[in-house]
């Protein structure tokens, strides 16, 4: 039959419940993950979020998230080869100017700056003054001079002494050395290759650089994978921060679940947290939009728009008591039964049973 | 660096007051000085080596612990001192004076070794324990061999300890408690413990000792299941009365018109029938003694109409009233045991009635060892069909021994071989935690039951009630402490197919007294959904609930109504009579008619499907 061949080879039966089951496969194991956040302490990897604060993280959708973390893996070339990957780290690692400087004199009346850079600090980084000086002259609206080999004068033309002040400390401030955002780097070993783990994610400015891999670069920012990689990759990373997470606290949960949640989240092009900001926010249904959050909102611009219901939705012919359009509701009889009387047979019958 | 670390700090309540240097000399000179007397005994030292640091603790909020000192191996509390005690010479105050007892809290402890008896006291001992058993509270001793349970069970334990019923109060005729249990033949137990003789717990007790066979039964007692013993519970056993106070008052309104006890007059608004109001005495209330049931009025009262009526032109009418009487709840019945007629202090008349009813053990009731051995009746078996001993005894309860190895509640076994050899010769045990070595109590239980002719670890041989032989394996017998608990099936039981519904939605109510129905919620309703069972769902949130016919105007889609003179289903809006009756839920009426009022028109758009 041919309903028969349709179904062939799907795994899922024409109107399942997907987003319920979904729901409750994920929903059941999270009641028994605990809100509270164990620190690793020690080990020098970077602290991430886990658990359950970070499942809420993604799920909400949070523009930025708390612990930004990226993996860098590195060209094939270099990956074994330790000193090479140094130098790589040295370009990621953000060091700001004032990390290098031993002190510094600030002038306000004749608006200048003048840092004194420790040698041993420059020797630690492997930099000299000329290199940080043009890193600095990068800043807006500044005259950077190289004074002494370990001096640097800086001069603004500022119209108030605050503006002044400001500028100064955003020269403090300013990444001298590897990427701005990304506060902490190490160099971390698999097998016989090295890849690098930071804390901070700026994933524009890190393939950039000479060495990494921009084929295998990690980020959990899903806001910055999508800017950087596009919405499919930002729906792949949604799932698989899910499911390491959840594997992590123990629980087994299908992989199909996480995924419809990251389908949902991100199928129209951006993505959308669970909720009232999102995904539920965003139904057809004026019913189904005001059953859940926000009922008066929902029911007066309906109003004031005139929209129509046309009660598709699961929610809306619960609340009205109709039959939903799932599971054994899916399916109708497809022949009309006045067609039926136009069958000669079957006419003749029913004459014959009303007689009766 | 290296001269900070010679440095040591001192803390006053957690504020770095000063440095010191050497902080453990200097934290012995301030409880030297604290024994003396010198400073507050209620002041703690203590000296941290790891960190350097002396602690002061003044503040409040510590839990303190008394302790007896000793100073060089020598118990400072010495024998001449403790038959001072005993005369009353001196009292406790005077061994905290003199530096003989001392209270430390958490972080002096640390500072501390303590010998658990005077004879394990070395030279390195600082302090003695008064009694190991304080280590728990005063409830947790109240219970006997807490140290050979799990720890987890012992505040579970407490918890049955204080849902059990019992001679609660010894004037409980005198007292309108709103409701109370009363246990008919509360015992002592066997074993007690300091805890329990402290609290004078045997001067009220709430439990009876139960002779237990650990056995299965038929699988009558799977899982947390007990087998009662029907003769046991036709002679008494864990039978209790339930007492429950109803009250009522003459209240007086506005306007000089107040309530009145008394029969209601047929013409009363809300009448309830003349059968209601059978047992009631002259002056309205019931009399005592009197068999009650449900729904029948304990105390007749009418009020004033909720309204104020208009005044009649031929002045005051005859007052119209409402009746407003005490009926027993639903689902109850009883007798009535005292009825209290009083005044309050605003001179209104007050009433109270305590309705008594009998509970005897039956099926779903709850009892509970005093181990967090809790279980639920599941047979009150026949004793001719129960297993008995060759001298013909046969178990009160027959409790499954798969209850007892994974909850590691030792404490059961022990409180029924201890009880078992304590009803044979006659005694009373001490169980306080921690009093005997396990080893010797076995040994003094064992000899008990050897001098009397059984089994030294309490196993019997046991006849089948059905067949009268043997059974083949020996069963643990013994007797142990049981409480019953206050959640029993009559209190509770309730079922509704059909029933009252709430005015406002239509919907069944909720809750026992109002013969309600279990809530389909959210998530069973998601659990269907899931499952795909859309017939059934319908069936439970519409057909069961508040199905609601309705007239829809197949013009406007506005909500009509069936006009029964004329035959004709009437659309309001439009004045047409092209209607169609729909059956959608009542709340959703409800919605429809309040989104009205706030000037929203909603129209449903009938399809007629195919």
């Amino acid at each position: 039959m041919a309903t028969e061949r349709k179904n062939d080879g799907i795994d899922v039966v024409p109107g399942e419940a997907v987003g319920v089951i979904a729901a409750q496969s994920i929903g059941e194991p999270g009641t028994q993950m605990v809100l509270r956040t164990f620190h690793s302490a020690g080990i020098s990897s970077v602290i991430t979020t886990k658990g359950l604060p970070r499942i809420i993280e993604i799920v909400d959708a949070r523009k930025k998230p708390k612990a930004p973390t990226m993996e860098i893996a590195l060209e094939k070339d270099i990956e074994k080869k330790y000193e090479k990957v140094r130098s790589v780290w040295r370009a990621i690692e953000e060091v700001k100017a004032r990390q290098l400087i031993s002190s510094f004199d600030e002038d306000l009346k004749n608006s200048t700056l003048v840092l004194h850079l420790d040698r041993d600090k420059l020797n630690f980084y492997e930099t000299n003054g000329r290199l940080i000086a043009s890193r600095l002259a990068k800043q807006e609206g500044v005259h950077v001079e190289l004074v002494g080999p370990e001096t640097i004068k800086v001069k603004f033309k500022g119209k108030t002494v605050e503006a002044t002040r400001r500028a100064f400390i955003n020269v403090l401030g300013a990444t001298v050395i590897g990427v701005k955002g990304i506060m902490k780097a190490n160099i971390q070993q698999e097998g016989e290759s090295f890849y690098i783990a930071t804390f901070g994610s700026n994933m524009e400015e890190v393939m950039a650089i000479e060495g990494v891999d921009k084929w295998n670069l990690y980020s959990n920012d899903i806001f910055e994978v999508m800017r950087v990689y596009g919405i499919e990759a930002a729906r792949n990373l949604i799932a698989r921060e899910l499911a390491t997470i959840i594997d992590e606290e123990g629980f087994t949960v299908s992989y199909r679940h996480l995924a419809l949640v990251a389908d949902a989240m991100t199928y129209d092009g951006t993505i959308r947290s669970v909720g009232r900001h999102g995904v539920a926010g965003r139904k057809e249904s004026v019913f189904a939009r005001a059953a859940y959050e926000e009922t008066v909102k929902h029911i007066v611009n309906a109003s004031v728009f005139g929209e129509r219901d046309f009660l598709k939705g699961v929610a809306e012919n619960i609340l009205i008591g109709k039959q939903i359009g799932l599971g054994t509701g899916n399916v109708k009889l497809a022949m009309n039964k006045d067609d039926l009387k136009k069958v000669k047979g079957v006419r003749k019958k029913e004459e014959a049973k009303e007689k009766e | 660096m290296t001269s900070e670390s010679t440095k040591c700090y001192v803390y006053l309540d957690g504020k770095a007051i000063g440095t010191v240097k050497d902080g453990k000399a200097f934290a012995e000179e301030v409880r030297r000085n604290r024994r003396l007397g010198v400073i507050s005994a209620e002041i703690n030292v203590a000296y941290l080596k790891k960190l350097s640091e002396v602690h002061i603790n003044a503040d409040r909020g510590r839990a303190r612990k008394a302790y007896i000192i000793v100073e060089d191996g020598k118990s400072k509390l010495t024998p001449e001192i403790l038959e001072k005690i005993k005369t009353k010479e001196i009292d406790f105050n005077y061994l905290l004076r003199k530096g003989i007892i001392e209270y430390l809290d958490a972080e002096e402890e640390e500072n501390i070794l303590v010998a658990l008896s005077a004879d394990k006291i070395t030279p390195k001992t600082t302090h003695l324990e008064i009694e190991p058993a304080s280590m728990f509270g005063l409830t947790f001793t109240a219970n006997v061999f807490p140290e050979t349970n799990s720890a987890g069970r012992l505040p579970l334990a407490s918890n049955h300890m204080k849902q059990s019923q019992g001679l609660y109060a010894v004037n409980f005729n005198k007292r309108y408690d709103a409701r109370a249990y009363l246990l008919f033949y509360p015992q002592v137990p066997i074993i007690t413990s300091v805890g329990y003789r402290t609290l004078k717990l045997q001067r009220h007790p709430a439990g009876q000792n139960f002779v237990i066979a650990l056995s299965t039964y038929y699988g009558y007692n799977m899982s947390d299941a007990l087998v009662l013993n029907k003769a046991a519970v036709d002679r008494g056993l864990g039978r209790s009365a339930f007492f429950k106070t109803y009250a009522d008052e003459e209240r007086r309104y506005p306007g000089g018109q107040q309530d009145y006890f008394k029969t209601p007059a047929a013409t009363t608004e809300g009448y309830l029938g003349e059968h209601a109001y059978a047992k009631l005495g002259e002056d309205g209330i019931i009399e005592p003694e009197m068999n009650i049931k449900e729904s029948e009025v304990l105390i007749g009262k009418v009020s004033p109409p909720r309204f104020l009526e208009e005044q009649t032109s031929f002045g005051v009418g005859e007052e119209k009233s409402r009746d407003n009487s005490v009926t027993l709840r639903t689902g109850e019945e009883g007798v009535i045991d005292s009825v209290m007629v009083s005044e309050t202090t605003g001179a209104t008349k007050i009433v109270k009635i305590r309705v008594r009813s009998i509970k005897i053990p039956e099926l779903g009731d709850k009892f509970a060892s005093r181990h967090n051995q809790k279980g639920v009746v599941a047979l009150v078996a026949d004793p001719k069909d129960m297993p008995f001993t060759k001298e013909g005894i046969i178990p009160d309860i027959v409790l499954n021994p798969h209850s007892l190895p994974s909850r590691m509640t030792f404490g059961h076994l022990l409180d029924m071989l201890g009880g078992k050899s304590g009803s044979v010769a006659g005694k009373h045990f001490d169980g306080t935690a921690f009093s005997m070595n396990g080893h010797d109590r076995i040994d003094q239980y064992s000899r008990l039951l050897e001098e009397h002719g059984y089994d030294k670890f309490g196993d019997e041989y046991l006849y089948d009630g059905r067949s009268g032989k043997r059974y083949s394996a020996r069963i643990y017998t013994g007797v142990a402490y049981f409480n019953k608990l206050t959640h029993m099936v009559s209190t509770k039981l309730q079922v509704r197919s059909r029933g009252p519904v709430q005015i406002l939605t239509h919907q069944p109510t909720e809750g026992k007294p109002r013969k309600g129905g279990l809530r389909f919620g959210e998530m069973e309703r998601d659990a269907l959904v899931g499952y795909g069972a859309s017939l059934l769902l319908k069936e439970r949130m519409l057909d069961q609930s508040d199905k609601a016919p309705i007239w829809i105007c197949r013009e406007c889609g506005d909500i009509g109504y069936y006009d029964h003179i004329k035959n004709l289903p009437v659309c309001p809006t439009d004045s047409g009579n092209n209607l169609e009756l729909i059956e959608i839920s009542y709340a959703f009426k409800l919605f429809l008619d309040e989104i009205k009022s706030l000037h929203i028109l909603p129209r449903i758009n009938l399809k007629s499907e195919a």
